[in-house]
């Protein structure tokens, strides 16, 4: 089964639910034109094709991307390169997201032309820029911790918050979603994990995440610092009227083009410094090169009909069903929208991009779909508080920001680190392009027939509480998820390895395999270095022994991370290595350590030469047979 | 100087006949997200526990190639046990699972010893009877990039295809500006071979990725006694069948 099929499959899995949801709807309470219907139809396919497609873009081309990149980033020696080429990165992502350039021209009209629509992106440019700069040094540094990072982040924001409308409190928020957009989010995250990787070492599992979290603050930074400067406090404007399209194909054909050239601007800049880079740095092999640029193309035309679909089909379904729904009972309201969040965030792309993210980072061990369960929890709650907001007005926005934040501010202390990380990017992994289209036309059709509602200022609230409401949720999740760590083990110097074993010539080996805990790997090799082991290849996976853990109150098994260390030893040694191996009592206690030993097996030879720096020992494949 | 070696290993063995009980590690590689089904079979059966590795495998249909689409995700699944516990787990997983069947996924058992403190090389060293080896199970460990290199050559030598996961190599120290510790990428490719080819494939993986140069990589292989899923085993059994 190839790749692709996955990714439909598991597209299809998510999608379903959404359409039956609103097949049952319209049959039952809503009334909606036989057009709007079909449209809805026609578009749940393509959304299908196009996610599936772009997704499988993603992988193979923004996670390459995102890991040549940052080991440039990482491995540069001098802190001012470094500073410049991750401003730049946030810089050029964020300067051509087509959202942006939408929400600026609202802005723009709605302060009567104050606040021009290329003041606004430049500055949210620079703000995501500066923020992903700091995220990356503090990443590379290890230092300050990353919840003290965000706590600190946030404090600034709510501080700055005081001096700021609710209006634009809202709006920053806003920014923020429309910057974590379909294409920025996946490359953000490959950036972090490729960072991770370069770096290594005991944090590396935790550093895979975070830096999209941290992006997201940016916007809100400095929507926030302008509408200060400026003094503008207030923007007035009314949504445009609705007026329901006509057609089934006409309308998706009409859009196509427009936003095809949309997602081919918010492609260009990192594809563009990426081949830059390429002809002055990497110098990337053809064949890959060539894969990679297809699979950019393949996550343009995927990007392109899938923004298609949701844009044309998805969105006027939403605002019919909002506006219908909103003149009923506001209970029936609060529960259609806690059950739409509830499955709508599970077509959001980035969703999948994360979900991918954990399961390879921790080999499985963070169930993704615990991750996703939660995920659609919070953010149907989200929305279900957005509709309270919509038929009380009393309720203000930061009745819920604000304790909302602060509980998941003092919890990112108590949980487990990678808990903090997933959690900050999965508030702005969820403010996707569903949400800003389908969610929010939902919201802002209901906010159009409840008299007392706002559409702009209630509409625009939605998006930050689905970026509020899964940091929240996540956060909640990693202190049920806590469980028992060992501290682990001190690493002394790296052993050199002793240069005599590879000037001996023709060597019978044996493979050892050595089964430990996370963790414990680098003890593994610490150890073997020290009795005459020479290189070793790390391999993480996940392990099941006799007694299961159980997450508490969900019934889902917990598998604890393990890693693999393979051992190339010559058969003298073996003994040696294997005994000293399994009489160290911190491998044995903590690192839960199996050895294997191949018998027979490995025979292999070595072929005589001088090196002493390098970590493997090249062999030779030599059987005795006959 | 070889010959010698040979000989004498030999001599060794020689004494050591009679010594028969295998450890084995089982080894499965399935569809992303099916391991854990499969893991709890084996409990089912047995086993005490395993290890799950995720891990790509190659397609190989060639217009998918083409396409760029030869990548699929797997899962590696160790189970330790006894050589006849490792029968049962081949028995019970590959009808559950339907190993029979293409892309189901295939399974493995390579002799293995699990070390107790008071083992000595000498006293658990295996005999393995040439006929009892059906496979080998060549291991190549490169550089990260190179595993699609490795197969090609794999494959040209008459491999069906190979599995890669994902790890890296012991950390080194680096004078960057931020204190990292480097730790080398790398890919680790498993690839199944009979045994009469097995020589073939080896060497030629040997040659064209230049494993004789330093740093380059390693390549060894381990002796596969029972395995299920395979091509081999699918057309012996479809021979039984129309027997």
């Amino acid at each position: 089964m190839s790749l692709l099929v996955e990714k439909f499959k598991e597209v299809a899995k998510t999608l379903t639910p959404v359409v039956i949801l609103v097949m049952v709807l319209c049959f039952t309470i809503v009334d909606v034109e036989t057009d709007i219907l079909v449209r809805f139809l026609v578009c749940s396919i393509l959304l299908l094709i196009g996610l599936a497609i772009f997704l499988w873009g993603v992988d193979l081309s923004m996670d390459p991307i995102g890991e040549y990149m940052s080991t440039e980033v990482a491995t540069s020696r001098s802190p001012i390169k470094v500073a410049v080429l991750s401003f730049l990165l946030g810089f050029l992502i964020t300067v051509a997201e087509p959202d942006l350039l939408i929400l600026g021209n609202q802005i723009e009209d709605a302060s009567g032309g104050t606040l021009p629509a290329s003041l606004i992106v430049g500055v949210v440019s620079v703000g995501v820029g500066v923020m992903i700069s700091l995220a990356v040094f503090r990443l590379l540094k290890s230092n300050p911790p990353y919840n003290v990072f965000m706590a600190v982040t946030y404090t600034v924001i709510f501080l700055l918050a005081l001096f700021v409308s609710e209006e634009f409190l809202a709006i920053s928020f806003d920014a923020s979603g429309a910057t974590t957009g379909a294409l920025t989010t996946p490359f953000v995250l490959a950036l972090s994990l490729g960072l991770s990787k370069v770096k290594g070492g005991k944090t590396q599992e935790e550093d895979a995440f975070g830096l999209v979290g941290a992006m997201s603050a940016g916007p809100i930074l400095a929507i926030m610092l302008l509408s200060i400067i400026s003094g503008q406090k207030n923007i007035q404007g009314t949504a445009e009227a609705f007026v329901p399209t006509e057609g089934i194909i006409k309308p998706i054909l009409n859009t196509f083009p427009t936003i095809l050239l949309e997602s081919l601007v918010a492609l260009l800049p990192i594809a563009a410094l990426f081949f830059i880079y390429n002809l002055a740095k990497f110098k990337i092999p053809k064949k890959e090169l060539g894969s990679i640029t297809k699979a950019l193309l393949i996550t343009l035309v995927g990007l392109a009909i899938f923004l298609t679909a949701v844009n044309s089909g998805f969105m006027e379904m939403g605002r019919m069903i909002g506006m219908q729904i909103g003149d009923m009972s506001p209970w029936v309201l609060i529960l259609i929208g806690f059950i739409l969040g509830f499955i709508i965030v599970l077509v959001e792309p980035a969703v999948h991009v994360l979900g991918e993210q954990i399961e390879e980072v921790t080999s499985g061990h963070i169930p993704v779909k615990i991750i996703k369960t939660t995920l659609s929890i919070g953010v149907g709650t989200a929305i279900a508080l957005s509709m309270v907001r919509i038929v009380v007005p009393e309720v203000k926005l930061w009745y819920f920001l604000l304790p909302g934040f602060l509980i998941a501010i003092i919890l990112s202390f108590v949980v487990d680190p990678i808990f903090v990380g997933i959690a900050y990017d999965a508030g702005g992994v969820a403010s996707g392009p569903m949400t800003a289209t389908f969610i929010l036309a939902f919201a802002q059709g209901a906010a159009d027939v409840v008299p007392t509602a706002n559409v702009l200022v209630d509409g625009f609230g939605v998006i930050a509480m689905v970026a509020m409401a899964p940091v929240f949720s996540i956060m909640v999740l990693g202190t049920l998820f806590k469980h028992k760590r060992v501290a682990l083990p001190e690493v002394g110097v790296k052993a050199k390895m002793p240069s005599t074993f590879m000037k001996e010539q023709h060597v019978q080996h044996d493979a050892i395999m050595v089964v430990v805990n996370r963790g414990f790997a680098d003890k593994v090799v610490d150890v073997a270095r020290d009795v005459g082991a020479t290189g070793a290849t790390i391999m993480h996976g996940r392990g099941s022994g006799p007694h299961e853990q159980k997450l508490p109150l969900l019934n889902v098994e917990l598998q604890p991370e393990k890693e693999i260390v393979m051992l190339i030893t010559i058969t003298d040694v073996t003994t040696n290595v294997a005994n000293g191996l399994m009489a160290n009592p911190q491998l044995v206690d903590d690192g839960e350590i199996v050895v294997f030993v191949s018998g027979y097996a490995a025979m292999v030879k070595t072929i005589p030469h001088e090196a002493d720096e390098v970590v493997d020992g090249v062999v030779e494949l030599e059987v005795l047979k006959d | 100087m070889m010959t010698r070696m040979s000989i004498s290993f030999r001599a060794k063995l020689k004494i050591k006949r009679g010594v028969l009980v295998i450890d084995t590690l089982f080894f499965t590689i399935v569809n992303r997200g099916k391991a854990n089904a499969i893991l709890r079979e084996a409990k089912d059966c047995g086993a005490t526990g395993g290890t799950i590795l995720l891990g790509e495998g190659t397609v190989q249909s060639k217009l998918l190639d083409k396409l760029g689409l030869n990548e699929t995700h797997k899962e590696i699944l160790m189970v330790a046990g006894s050589e006849e516990l490792c029968e049962k787990l081949h028995e019970r997983i590959s009808t559950h699972f339907d190993f029979s069947k293409r892309n189901n996924g295939i399974a493995f058992s390579i002799p293995f010893k699990r070390w107790q403190l008071q083992d000595s090389v000498q006293k658990e060293n295996v005999l393995l009877e040439d006929a009892n080896i059906t496979h080998y199970c060549i291991i190549t460990i490169i550089d990260k990039g190179r595993s699609e290199e490795c197969v090609k050559s794999a494959k040209d030598a008459g491999a069906r295809g190979g599995t890669i996961i994902h790890g890296h190599g012991a950390g080194v120290p680096t004078d960057y500006y931020f204190p990292l510790v480097i730790e080398p990428q790398k890919e680790i490719v498993l690839i199944l071979t009979p045994k009469d080819i097995y020589k073939t494939v080896a060497s030629r993986i040997h040659n064209d990725l230049e494993l004789d140069k330093l740093g380059n990589g390693i390549i060894f292989a381990l002796p596969v006694i029972k395995s299920s899923g395979l091509v081999e085993d699918r057309q012996e059994e479809r021979k039984g069948a129309s027997i």
